[in-house]
């Protein structure tokens, strides 16, 4: 039977809202994971946006990227040798009930190279401050990942949610 | 180059049968391609709620050049949306807003009549969600010749209301024939 597209996981933060939303005894049997999220702050940060540190296998190093990004009303482009923040997603002054929506690409998550990573994020507001972001990542680990690790800033509202899907090649 | 080749697999008989397939997460829904004579707008309606997120997967072709493609969800023509977009034309790269309006930008259009065509691929997260305002998420650009757009975007829809309608309609004059909008679900992770 051929899977090609399949749902594994879907983590709906409650009432409360959570700091992380980790998912863990990652199949190993798909040739690429997609994650996506529709996430909104918890917190009062005062902040539009805020960004979600994104962690394999509790490994807190060795992460690297760029992004180019669109505010609303300016562009850039930065790069980091430190950087796990690889989304971005809706913050406590964006309009309410507002929630961001993002999708984390990871190909060849088995395999025994250094992972590379794409993602396509936006928050949104109904004002002009809002970011949308287009990252190239990379994980310079041999490993595996079994393990995904999403941590807000400060924590994530109730009706966020985090979706996982494997996706398998004809090989 | 390394090719594989698929008629040699099914001689193989290693290629499943139709049904044997498991159609995965992503389920087509419905396509709108539009005819000879053009069309003002692409519709889908009664849009079932048990998927989980929807994906249309378009192809434009308008009456006019760099035309941006715009959406509005469960028929609402009221101020209930906005749009935040990156437009990079192959020398310059802006970011712009719109806020209040009528409408939410999707994409952008190439002209037909000039034989060029755009695209976007447009993500709708938890679209059935009734403690959600519904946002957009889409890839599109379009190519003409000598001139163009990368355009990615977001869209805001301030509604908590499950999406169970989609128009989408070029900004002025008319989808050209062969324009054509596809509608996927995602699937319930678990489903």
């Amino acid at each position: 039977m051929a899977y090609t597209y399949s749902k594994i996981a879907t983590y709906t933060v409650g009432s409360g809202g959570v700091a992380s939303i980790d998912f863990i005894n990652i199949p190993q049997t798909y040739t690429d994971l997609i994650v996506k999220f529709s996430l909104r702050d918890s917190s009062n940060t005062g902040d539009v946006w805020d960004w979600l540190d994104l962690t394999f296998n509790s490994n807190t190093s060795n992460y690297s990227a760029r992004m180019v990004y669109g505010t609303g009303s300016a562009t850039g482009s930065v790069s980091s040798t430190s950087q796990i923040r690889y989304a971005y997603y809706v913050a406590s002054t964006s309009t309410a009930s507002t929630f961001g929506n993002g999708e984390i690409y990871i190909p060849n998550y088995t395999g025994s190279n250094y992972k590379s990573i794409s993602s396509d994020t936006v928050s949104e507001n109904n004002a002009t401050a809002a970011i949308a972001t287009l990252q190239a990542g990379l994980w310079s680990n041999s490993s595996a990942i079994n393990s995904i690790s999403l941590k807000a800033r400060i924590g994530f509202a109730q009706y966020s949610t985090a979706h996982l899907y494997g996706v398998k090649a004809e090989l | 180059m390394a090719v594989v080749s698929l008629k040699y697999k099914s001689k193989q008989g290693t290629l499943t049968a139709p049904g044997d397939v498991d159609p995965g997460a992503m389920i087509p829904i419905a396509t709108v391609t539009v005819g000879s004579g053009g069309a003002s707008n692409a519709e889908f309606t009664n849009i079932p709620g048990y998927y989980e997120h929807l994906q249309i997967r378009a192809l434009t072709k308008c009456s006019n050049a760099d035309l941006t493609v715009r959406a509005q969800f469960n028929s609402d023509t009221g101020t209930n949306y906005a749009t935040h977009y990156i437009e990079a034309n192959g020398s310059t790269v802006a970011a712009g807003a719109v806020t209040s309006t009528t409408y939410v930008m999707v994409g952008i259009a190439a002209s037909g009549t000039a034989g060029q065509v755009g695209g976007f691929v447009l993500d709708v997260l938890d679209y059935s969600n009734t403690s959600k305002y519904k946002t957009t998420r889409t890839l599109s650009g379009c190519d003409n010749n000598g001139s163009g757009y990368v355009w990615p975007a977001s869209g805001l829809w301030m509604s908590t209301n499950a999406i169970t309608s989609i128009k989408i309609f070029p900004a002025s004059g008319t989808f050209q024939q062969y324009a054509s909008f596809a509608l996927y679900g995602i699937k319930r992770a678990g489903a």
